[in-house]
């Protein structure tokens, strides 16, 4: 299907440039009109959705801020100048008006189809409403304009670059051509979950969450509109314009538009639009959402080529028309100047802005919009800006104000917080699935904690939302960086200035056992259901002044926060932890969190994990095979109801440690990639003398064959001992003993084999039939038996060997006590 | 008070809007008989399965003589499924068999009990009063090094057509600390690995382990072929220029160069290797290694899969579609199924490969074929990645009877490939050599991780004659070149009925040009 497709296309285009190349006189006028009118027209007849009209170019920040003067004229007309990049012409030495400049087009050839650039170039606002970029061909006599049409859009189908190679592996799977492996319903979904319709339009049908609305709206559901502004809350109560798509299935294929939402900053240097951190199969799917919903998506662009002469009148005239000033192509490094900011008229009636002529481009503006720019060039001179003016303004660059709300402005507006989820739907509240406020948030995290926010790589810090923060350039983001901490007051003091007392750690541990174990992970565990922020690292993160501040009263930095203040009227809620001392306690959570890696968890935590993880035998013993640092990488641990427990290594055939009380965490067995070893839980661990039960120079004399059930779930081990089969038989007998019964059977008769009771540094007789080694170990066999065997002294080591000649079959029976 | 609304799509739903899953889908189809989303990601350290239900992490399978399924998890516990057939699959049983395993990585029904390889040992698990648990975990085999690093993965036992049983063993990786001490004292060339790491080996009715051959980096897959002869697949990384099948033989050596370290030992196949090239194209390098044998298939790495897993012959004649004798082989990363077609050139195994599924819940790593014909899937992405929006679970991939328009076979031929289609092909468009693609090229044989395409090359298409029965295509084709992948794109070619290729592309490893027309 989406081969035929392609297909189509290519011819399309291509008998198209032919009837052109063959109509090189002044007949081929009617021909491109014929070709070009009825398109706009075919394009968005199929489209579902109510097309959004901007009459205007639509700059996000000035729409919903500067035409409701909510903020200063002077931001206003600045951000109207930089995002229709009037500087890109009109020189200008003001950091602020530097203009966001266009996409690069060092690729537009296979990334756009000619047919929809043909149309843009026709009238751009016709085919993108509310686009930043101006008519540049509107002055034109008509046959001159599409003349320059077919002659740019010909240069620009030369610019060619073959789509990045996308590096797969074990943590990136890329399928081959993934983007003709999108899934239209999971693009829907992501399209609305993930944060794209921060800015774009949501589809009118698509059914969110039903959540509990913001007290804020439901305040505002009851209000009128003369209410609503004497209360202030006429910002809060806008619907907040969307940034039009245009015709995205005319413009772009399947792979380019795939490509662009996975790096968009590599043709959109200027990150208006960010990435979103999609995986390869992400951007196929959000893409064939796009572009499936009003069309057929093509899975290619198809290139043809043009004849030089309409290429070469392409690029002098992409100079001409000052395209090059916004524009990067290959081979192109002219640039157009016009008359300098500094030196224009603002007054004269003809202007780009306005009733342009010559060879003037035309924007198309409002008066509100012309007077804020206007406003600018008559205005005072720039004064020096705060630190919190850089920030705002970048932020109303960038559009952070879609998500982010900061000292009164912006975050997500009324009408679209339905699309802001937690994962899975619970219910945290606004604050668990809005994007945070960034009030204080130069105050909160240092510097390179900051910058991490914004980089490709860093992980999600709120895991339970379905937004995403995007990712930006570091040279987009430089200024926000750096102004913030400044504009919000930060205080750098270091641990030792904020904090008091030491050793607190343990002291630390009780406290967030108390409170912030309840919303918070840990490294990763929780509490059954909590979702929260992970409090690993927060102390890499955040300043200890700030956390010092928050921790003793939430509310003072961070405005309706769910986090409880510990300390009610300054007084802490546990009076019996380091004689209540306010100061003291914070440290401790402090000291705790700082060393968590290698702290325990929080004790409600870890017995929350052990229900899940801990063997805990009740009725029947239980078994596991494992990786144990004593009994090796061969080990059969056996835990008993009875609180006795043994492990038995299957590669030296021997009997390795036993200890008493809890017995295994499975959870690195079961489930951890890397096999950490388990390692006994319980106490009074006694470990055996390296060697075997039987005395032998050969350790392949021993072979080990498995185990059986008994019907009481006690397992007896099995191996073979030279031409002996030994079934050991292991149980726990009364007063927390392991019994351990062999049962010998040889297959030649009168077998003389030497059984090693007991082996250790020093044996100490302390029974009539018992010898009892350094750890308090103790052996006891059958009197008539001990009374065999004596004791060997051989290297550094004592052994109680008793000499045994198996006929047929013999049963022993030793008994462990300690 | 919070509600899942269902989300209702009124947007015109167009045909192609999910691209090529959707297309798979009308000819094999999917049914989901369990599969859940851990709790965390699937590379996190606190790894967590779905917080309800058996975490089925499937790691091994076989069907019983009564038709149940047993399956391994990776846990460490096998279990017999019930009702695994039903569609919907709403009434399936569990019962845990086993339990205490230590990471099984195969299952297999042997003479009326259950073998499964741990990571020490391969164990026969014995029913002996048949109430479905386990009573007797016989040590069958065991001896292979165990350095208690994580790789050093065990796989198998299956069975070849001689009734022998196979098994693989994954190489360690850095191996650190405790774990140097288990390592072979005296290895051939300086190689630190545990015995017979990176070793195929088969296993004797007596519990003796014979080695057979050796060069294996990630095993996981093992099967035999329909004339009964066993393969392995192997997974990209060092050594390994990107994933391969191949023919387990005595005395071949593969990729990995550290499994030389178990070369001295006793048993051994492979002997006086003094020098291992590291650097070198495959061919070079294979006349500087006589050992050195190339793998049957290679599946490019990104365009046929990114860890090929499990090995399914199917046995079937004709209930999974026109692919009878064909092997099926399992992709973990991208969730998918790959095919295999063979064939042997002075009786050495070579062939192509060609894309066959994707859109699997998860990483694909065990492969069944039911009595039915249907292919029952294995499923587990834990400690990796993959596409899919489950963790871990079991579907089934069902033949809807039609019939998808697919190059089935591709055999070489001394001046050119042969294709044949699944179904008659429009003699126009197949007959024009403008309807195909052809590249071809090799890897570099190297230490370092995966290799890319190397000494690329467009061998020229002269002519396409299409059979008489219109099934066939003969491809004469100047330029081709020995021990070189073959990739073809057939784009152009279309059905009678003038649909295009479900999947326009085949990869031909072409060890040997065939002197002589078959």
């Amino acid at each position: 299907m989406i081969h035929a497709v392609a297909v189509q296309q290519g011819e399309y285009s291509l008998s198209l440039l032919t009837r052109l190349k063959t109509w090189r006189s002044a007949d081929w006028l009617p021909l491109v009109c014929a070709v070009i009118c009825p398109i706009p027209v075919v394009g968005q007849s199929n489209n579902p959705l109510p097309p959004f009209v901007a009459d205007t170019a639509m700059v996000s920040g000035f729409e919903r801020f500067g035409s409701h003067a909510e903020i200063p004229e002077r931001q206003a007309g600045s951000l109207l100048i930089s995002e229709l990049s009037c500087t890109a012409c009109h020189a200008s030495d003001d950091e602020w008006l530097e203009p966001k400049r266009g996409p690069r087009l060092n690729g537009v050839g296979n990334v756009v189809q000619q047919d929809w650039l043909r149309r843009y170039l026709a009238d751009p606002h016709q085919v993108k409403s509310g686009t930043t970029m101006p008519h540049l061909l509107v002055l034109l006599p008509d046959a001159e304009r599409a003349e320059a049409i077919e002659a740019l859009v010909a240069f620009l189908n030369t610019q060619r670059e073959p789509f990045p190679e996308l590096k797969a592996g074990g943590v990136n799977p890329v399928v081959h051509e993934f983007w003709k492996r999108g899934d239209q319903e999971r693009g829907t979904r992501l399209y609305h979950s993930i944060g794209c319709v921060a800015c774009h339009e949501p589809d009118a049908d698509y059914e969110t969450v039903e959540s509990k609305p913001s007290a804020i709206d439901e305040l505002i559901e009851q209000l009128d509109q003369e209410e609503i502004v004497e209360l202030g809350l006429a910002a809060a109560a806008r619907r907040v314009k969307s940034v039009p798509h245009g015709d995205l299935t005319g413009k772009y294929s399947l792979r380019s538009l795939a490509m662009m939402l996975l790096d968009p900053a590599r043709v959109r240097p200027n990150s208006r639009m960010p990435s979103l951190r999609l995986t390869p199969q992400e951007a196929a799917d959000i893409a064939t959402y796009l572009l499936a919903r009003s069309g057929t998506p093509v899975s290619d662009v198809v290139p043809v080529t043009p004849t030089q002469a309409l290429v070469d009148r392409g690029r002098d005239l992409f100079v001409e028309l000052r395209c090059s000033n916004c524009h990067e192509v290959t081979g192109i490094k002219n640039y157009k100047p016009a008359k300098p900011l500094a030196e224009l008229d603002f007054a004269v009636r003809s202007s780009c802005l306005e009733e342009p002529s010559a060879d003037m481009a035309r924007y198309r503006l409002d008066e509100m919009q012309r007077t804020a720019i206007r406003f600018v060039k008559n205005g005072e001179e720039p004064r020096d800006r705060s630190d919190a003016d850089e920030v705002s303004f970048r932020m109303l660059q960038l559009n952070c104000f879609g998500c982010h709300e900061r000292d009164g402005l912006g975050g997500v507006g009324r009408f679209r917080k339905p699309y802001f989820e937690t994962v899975g739907n619970v219910d945290l509240g606004d604050e668990g699935r809005l994007p945070p406020s960034l009030g204080n948030v130069g105050r909160k995290l240092r510097p390179q904690a900051l910058a991490a926010v914004f980089q490709p790589k860093s992980p999600p810090h709120r895991r339970y939302m379905t937004i995403r923060m995007p990712s930006y350039p570091t040279s987009v983001v430089e200024l926000l960086i750096s102004h913030l901490p400044v504009a919000d007051g930060v205080d750098k003091s270091d641990e030792l200035q904020v904090f008091t007392g030491s050793k607190l750690a343990e002291a630390g541990r009780d406290m967030v056992n108390t409170g912030c174990v309840q919303c918070h992970p840990f490294r990763g565990e929780s509490l059954p259901g909590v979702v929260g922020i992970d409090l690993n690292e927060v102390t890499s993160r955040v300043y200890p002044r700030w956390f010092y501040d928050f921790i003793h009263n939430p509310n003072d930095l961070k405005n309706r926060t769910r986090m409880p203040s510990f300390f009610p009227n300054g007084r802490s809620n546990r009076p019996d932890l380091l004689d209540g001392n306010v100061a003291l306690q914070i440290s401790a959570i402090w000291a705790y969190l700082k060393n968590l890696e290698h702290e325990p968890l929080p004790e409600k935590i870890e017995t929350a994990r052990s229900a899940n993880y801990e063997l805990v035998p009740t009725d029947k013993p239980i078994v596991l095979r494992t990786f144990m640092n004593v009994a090796g990488t061969h080990a059969i641990a056996v835990g008993f109801p009875q609180g006795v427990h043994y492990a038995f290594d299957a590669e030296q055939v021997r009997m390795a440690i036993a200890w008493k009380g809890r017995f295994l965490d499975a959870r690195g067995t079961w489930f951890e990639r890397f096999t950490p070893p388990a390692n006994p839980l319980g106490e009074h661990e006694v470990m055996f003398s390296p060697g075997h039960l039987f005395v032998s120079d050969d350790p392949r004399e021993f072979q080990f064959g498995g185990y059986r059930l008994e019907a009481n779930g006690v397992p007896t081990l099995l191996y073979r001992y030279g031409n002996c089969s030994i079934a050991d038989h292991i149980e726990v007998a009364d007063e927390g003993t392991l019994k351990r019964t062999l049962k010998i059977v040889a297959s030649t008769f009168g077998e003389d084999v030497v059984l090693r009771a007991h082996a250790g540094r020093k044996l100490i007789a302390s029974g009539p039939s018992t010898y009892t080694d350094e750890q308090g170990l103790s052996v006891t066999l059958p009197e008539n038996m001990a009374s065999t065997g004596s004791l060997q002294q051989s290297d550094d080591e004592q052994e109680w060997l008793i000499p045994l000649k198996v006929d047929g079959s013999t049963t022993v029976v030793l008994e462990y006590q300690w | 008070m919070v509600t899942r609304l269902l989300i209702t799509l009124l947007l015109p739903m167009l045909v192609c809007s999910n691209g090529r899953g959707a297309e798979e889908n009308d000819y094999y189809r999917l049914i989901s008989i369990s599969t859940a989303s851990a709790a965390t990601d699937s590379r996190s350290k606190n790894w967590k399965p779905a917080p309800d239900g058996l975490a089925l992490e499937i790691s091994g399978m076989d069907f019983l003589d009564d038709g149940r399924l047993a399956v391994a998890i990776r846990k460490g516990e096998v279990w017999i499924l019930d009702g695994v057939y039903d569609d919907p699959p709403s009434d399936v049983t569990y019962k845990r068999f086993a339990s205490a395993l230590h990471e099984p990585l195969g299952l297999l029904q042997y003479d009326g009990d259950l073998l499964t390889v741990q990571r020490s040992e391969l164990t026969r698990l014995r029913d002996l009063d048949r109430d479905d648990v386990a009573d007797e975990y016989l040590t069958i085999a065991k001896g292979w090094g165990v350095t208690g690093h994580y790789h050093e993965y065990a796989y198998g036992p299956k069975l070849d057509g001689d009734g022998k049983l196979w098994i693989t063993l994954n190489i360690g990786l850095g191996l650190k600390g405790a774990e140097l001490k288990r390592t072979l004292a005296d290895a051939a060339l300086g190689y630190r690995q545990g015995r017979w790491r990176g070793w195929g080996m088969i296993v004797t009715p007596e519990g003796k382990l014979v080695p057979v051959c050796a060069g294996m980096r990630s095993p996981s897959g093992l099967g035999a072929n329909a004339d009964g002869d066993m393969f392995y697949t192997d997974q990209q990384g060092n050594w390994v220029a990107t994933n391969s099948l191949h023919h387990m033989r005595p005395g071949v050596f593969f990729h990995h160069a550290e499994a030389l370290a178990s070369m001295n030992e006793p048993g051994s196949t492979i002997h006086e290797v003094e020098k291992v090239p590291d650097g070198l194209p495959l061919p070079q390098a294979m006349a500087e290694f006589k050992q050195l044998r190339p793998p049957a298939v290679w599946f490019p790495y990104k365009k046929m899969g990114q860890s090929a897993t499990d090995i399914m012959l199917d046995e079937s004649a004709g209930k999974f579609g026109p692919f009878t004798g064909q092997l099926f082989v399992g992709e973990f990363t991208q969730a998918g199924i790959n095919r295999v077609f063979l064939e042997k050139v002075d009786g050495e195994y070579q062939g192509a490969c060609f894309p066959f599924r994707l859109g699997l819940a998860s990483a694909v790593l065990r492969m069944a074929q039911g009595a039915d014909g249907s292919m029952f899937v294995g499923l587990t992405n834990r400690g990796w990645s993959s596409l899919g929006d489950a963790s871990y679970g079991l579907q089934r991939l069902v033949w809807t009877g039609k019939t998808p328009f697919e190059i089935k076979e591709m055999k070489a031929r001394p001046d050119g490939f042969e294709l044949e289609f699944t179904l008659p092909v429009d003699p126009q468009s197949a007959g024009d050599v403008n309807s195909y693609r052809m590249t071809s090229y090799t890897y570099l044989y190297h230490s370092t991780y995966g290799s890319d395409e190397i000494e690329t090359a467009t061998p020229a298409i002269t002519s396409a004659e299409v059979s008489k029965d219109r099934y066939r295509v003969r491809l004469h084709i100047d330029g081709l070149r020995e021990l070189f992948l073959h990739e073809l794109n057939a784009t152009g070619v279309q059905s009678t009925s003038g649909e295009p290729l479900l999947h326009p592309e085949a990869y031909y490893t072409l060890n040997r040009i065939p002197k002589t027309k078959n």
